[in-house]
């Protein structure tokens, strides 16, 4: 009860820092430890390959990608919040998620459903078990993840592709609409 | 060992610091870590109930859910940068008019 009490406190510690931070550096770091909280929790809750996957991926790979973008477009720039044009719009909509974030707070504690049971089945959770289960019955969601990054690699290369080749077409698309416009005079 | 109840009150928590992160921020990379924590939140809720009913396939909907971050940041912050490239200006509010 307090490990999970204090994880708590962590988790939301690093939550609500992520939003109320003024840099996006910090939020990261926040988000960072909000992370690392959650890989603890995944922990108690008989998760370790998840716990792993957790503190290697988010707080590994994708954290450093946000720090690298975030210091690519932020470096020594201090960024003022410009003023709205429908004031009060955010702090209304906000209010209103965080009162259906608190109703779901409210009815995820009055309905304790069954009570956690021991006796576990076996490799619960571990990367045996985890395999098992991803080469087994869930292998279509395997597939899935598979197709996903492979998609997402590909649709970062076309959203990204150098934009040379595009000005060089527009540069010959003018080129030829003067030559049209010589050949007409 | 706590009742399920609580992680799940704590993950319902967690999402909506996120929801209201993205509704009151404007900077976009604030707002997509908000949504990264929704995405955490919701793979917490999903632990804690293969945990209550002994069930393998939460975890894996959790792995699935990693596994979408990961491609969903990639995807995200490319789509962030090339519009910075074009505005430079980090604020949701420059992306206001589409043009077909």
């Amino acid at each position: 009860m307090v490990g999970f009490v204090i994880l708590a406190i962590l988790a939301m510690a690093g939550a609500v820092g992520v939003i109320v931070a003024r840099q996006p550096v910090h939020s990261a770091l926040f988000l960072i430890g909000n992370i690392i909280a959650l890989a603890v929790l995944y922990l108690t809750l008989s998760a370790e390959f998840l716990a792993a996957a957790q503190v290697i991926v988010y707080a590994g790979a994708i954290m450093v990608l946000f720090l690298f973008v975030v210091t690519l477009l932020t470096a020594g720039k201090d960024e003022r919040e410009a003023a709205e044009t429908l004031p009060g719009q955010r702090l209304i909509a906000g209010g209103a998620s965080g009162l259906v974030g608190l109703a779901l707070v409210v009815l995820a504690i009055l309905n304790p459903g069954p009570a956690i049971s021991l006796g576990l089945p076996k490799n619960f959770g571990t990367l045996r078990g985890m395999g098992a289960a991803l080469w087994g019955p869930d292998f279509v969601y395997l597939v899935a993840v598979a197709i996903m990054l492979l998609t997402a690699a590909i649709g970062v290369l076309v959203l990204n592709r150098p934009e040379r080749r595009a000005v060089r077409g527009a540069r010959k698309a003018s080129a030829r609409q003067t030559r049209s416009r010589e050949g007409q005079a | 060992m706590i009742g399920a109840n609580w992680v799940v009150a704590l993950a319902g928590a967690i999402f909506a610091v996120g929801a209201v992160g993205v509704m009151i921020r404007k900077n976009p990379l604030i707002m997509f870590m908000s949504a990264e924590m929704m995405w955490n939140a919701a793979a917490l809720a999903f632990v804690a109930y293969a945990r209550v009913y002994h069930a393998i396939n939460g975890q894996v909907m959790a792995f699935l859910i990693i596994g979408t971050a990961a491609a969903e940041v990639g995807i995200g912050l490319a789509i962030i940068v090339a519009v910075y490239h074009r505005r430079h200006r980090l604020d949701i509010d420059e992306l206001s008019s589409l043009r077909g």
